[in-house]
């Protein structure tokens, strides 16, 4: 049977290519189409915005995604975690102006970010008051113009972080790339897909 | 649009509408459901919409967000039905005695949970189901089992039931704290194995820890399991083997009725609410997002309700499974009858619909 898959654009596309290609399961999304199917026929691929995809599989429509933990967090949906990948792991940190510190003495931190729900969570549970600004890209930018003082967001090489007079100032979480399922598409498909995760594993 | 028609067009979260074509699919799967259930000998029950919420926040636990609450005239905080099944419960504890028992009940009404604005498709609007109250042992939990099949056959689809056995689970973790147990059935139920080995090692006898892994992993037939009993080191103790015993009996049970086709063995089924004690089990049908149905065997349930008596009983979130209803519950054609007097048309009318068609006038 045909497996339906969610994968993120982006970053990791060529991750899960590469893999695939090496357990036989070539796909190429051509004339920008976003479904593609695997050269084995395993497997409907979904191409879909990374912060989109756990929505594919909440309903059902992809019964399986790649997806990196700071995403899910971000949804609180319910999916079994199959396997995590040995690619893709990045961090979540807090960062600002280079030369500055992480002053915990204030009242509020001030924090810009994609990752609200993970933001506010992370510093409530240890019981620091936060004021978060939602921004959907180019969180650099916040500190640089004075709109907060730090920024939560993803750090892989801190390369834009320094392009921009910025540097990390604490790691507060390492972000690893799970393969999730939908519960319901799981119990349904059950061996087809324990039988995908030892393909790839 | 003006800002009236705007806001018409919107509806609460958590409500929703049927009318028309699909109104009637709806009722037709209600009253084929009741039927069934009325012939099987349950009586119905109508809960109230709304009661005191405290009684119930216990046993709600995870779910307490879901739920819709007001607060009375007196200040009381009174919650929305959310789930029947904790209102029959309610009801049946305190109106039940012992002389009563057993009894057979059954439900259909609407239910009012929170949903997310973007989650458009968990239609969980109405619940139907059934409770067998005051009997315990093999042949009541088979009498839902295969009440449900039944169900099933009714409304024509072909779900899967995965059954676990919360029982089983207890036992084999017995002697450990309830919060340990707590995290032990949420990492089974999320299939997070990783964090289950993390919670087991040092907190379980070393031997039994790989059964452990690979029990809560199992998912199959009866003869897989048996199987897989059979190729693993572990010898589980008299008691252990009693409920592994229980959970084969009802399957063996299940296959001469020829109704195997329909459940397989899942001990990650644990039950989404606290207070199962025997069996669990949930459906699922190809083409919805989540289960369709849940149930299982609760034997402290009704205690909570001040009457210590066993349970078991499912129940259905029936407008998930209306969808997938094949032309058997969709209306029929009518007949539009035109150009003739009242008198004439209304005879001519009578005369289709005492052959059961649908006339017009």
């Amino acid at each position: 049977m045909t497996l339906t898959m969610a994968l993120p654009k982006g970053r990791l596309l060529d991750n899960v290519k590469n893999l695939f290609s090496l357990k036989g399961m070539d796909f190429s999304f051509v004339n920008r189409k976003l479904v593609a199917h695997d050269s084995s026929n395993t497997l409907k691929i979904f191409l879909v915005k990374n912060s989109d995809l756990p929505t594919y599989v909440n309903h059902g429509i992809a019964g399986l995604g790649i997806c990196g933990s700071d995403v899910l967090y971000e949804n609180s949906y319910d999916f079994f975690k199959l396997m995590t990948f040995d690619f893709g792991g990045t961090s979540m940190c807090i960062a600002g102006k280079k030369g500055e510190k992480l002053d915990m003495s204030g009242k509020k931190l001030t924090i810009a970010t994609k990752f609200t729900k993970f933001t506010r969570d992370y510093y409530h549970k240890r019981g620091i008051p936060v004021e978060i600004v939602k921004l959907n890209g180019s969180v650099e930018l916040a500190p640089v113009l004075g709109l907060t003082r730090y920024i939560v967001d993803l750090v892989e090489t801190g390369s834009t972080l320094k392009a921009n007079n910025l540097e990390v100032f604490e790691k507060l979480e390492d972000i690893k790339v799970h393969l999730i399922v939908n519960p319901s598409y799981y119990k349904l498909n059950y061996k087809a897909i324990n039988a995908f995760v030892e393909r790839i594993k | 649009m003006t800002e009236k028609n705007q806001r018409l067009l919107q509806i609460p979260q958590g409500t929703e509408i049927i009318y028309l074509e699909e109104a009637f699919k709806h009722q037709q799967a209600v009253s084929q459901i009741n039927n069934l259930f009325t012939s099987w000998g349950y009586l119905p029950v109508e809960t109230p919409l709304f009661d005191f919420f405290d009684i119930y926040q216990e046993l709600l636990s995870n779910k307490v967000k879901d739920v819709y609450r007001l607060v009375d005239r007196e200040g009381d905080l009174l919650m929305l039905r959310s789930d029947i099944t904790l209102f029959l419960a309610k009801q049946m504890g305190v109106m039940l005695s012992r002389a009563d028992l057993p009894k057979r009940v059954y439900y259909s009404g609407a239910i009012l949970r929170h949903q997310n604005r973007e989650d458009i498709s968990k239609n969980e609007f109405f619940q139907t189901g059934v409770e067998l109250i005051g009997k315990s042992g093999a042949d009541a939990d088979l009498e839902v089992l295969t009440l449900l099949v039944k169900t099933f056959e009714a409304l024509n689809v072909k779900p899967f039931v995965h059954i676990g056995s919360r029982d089983l689970i207890n036992t084999l973790l017995s002697a450990s704290p309830e919060d340990f147990t707590a995290s032990v059935f949420k990492a089974v139920k999320n299939r997070d194995f990783p964090l289950l080995k993390d919670l087991l090692d040092g907190n379980v006898s070393s031997k039994k820890i790989p059964f452990l892994m690979q029990l809560m992993r199992f998912i199959g037939s009866s003869a897989e399991f048996r199987n897989m009993l059979k190729n693993q080191p572990y010898k589980p103790s008299e008691i252990e083997m009693e409920k592994i015993e229980h959970l084969l009996s009802l399957m063996d049970t299940l296959e001469k009725l020829g109704m195997e086709q329909y459940f397989r063995i899942d001990m990650s089924e644990t039950g989404n609410q606290s207070y199962y004690t025997g069996i669990v089990f949930q459906g699922y049908l190809e083409g919805t997002d989540s289960a369709i149905v849940s149930g299982g065997r609760y034997d402290s349930l009704l205690e909570h309700f001040g009457f210590d008596t066993p349970s078991v009983g499912f129940s259905i979130l029936l407008r998930k499974v209306e969808e997938h209803l094949g032309s058997r519950f969709t209306l029929p054609d009518n007949t539009r009858i035109k150009g003739k007097d009242f008198v004439s048309a209304f005879m001519e009318a009578e005369k289709i619909r005492k052959e059961g068609g649908i006339a017009i006038l």
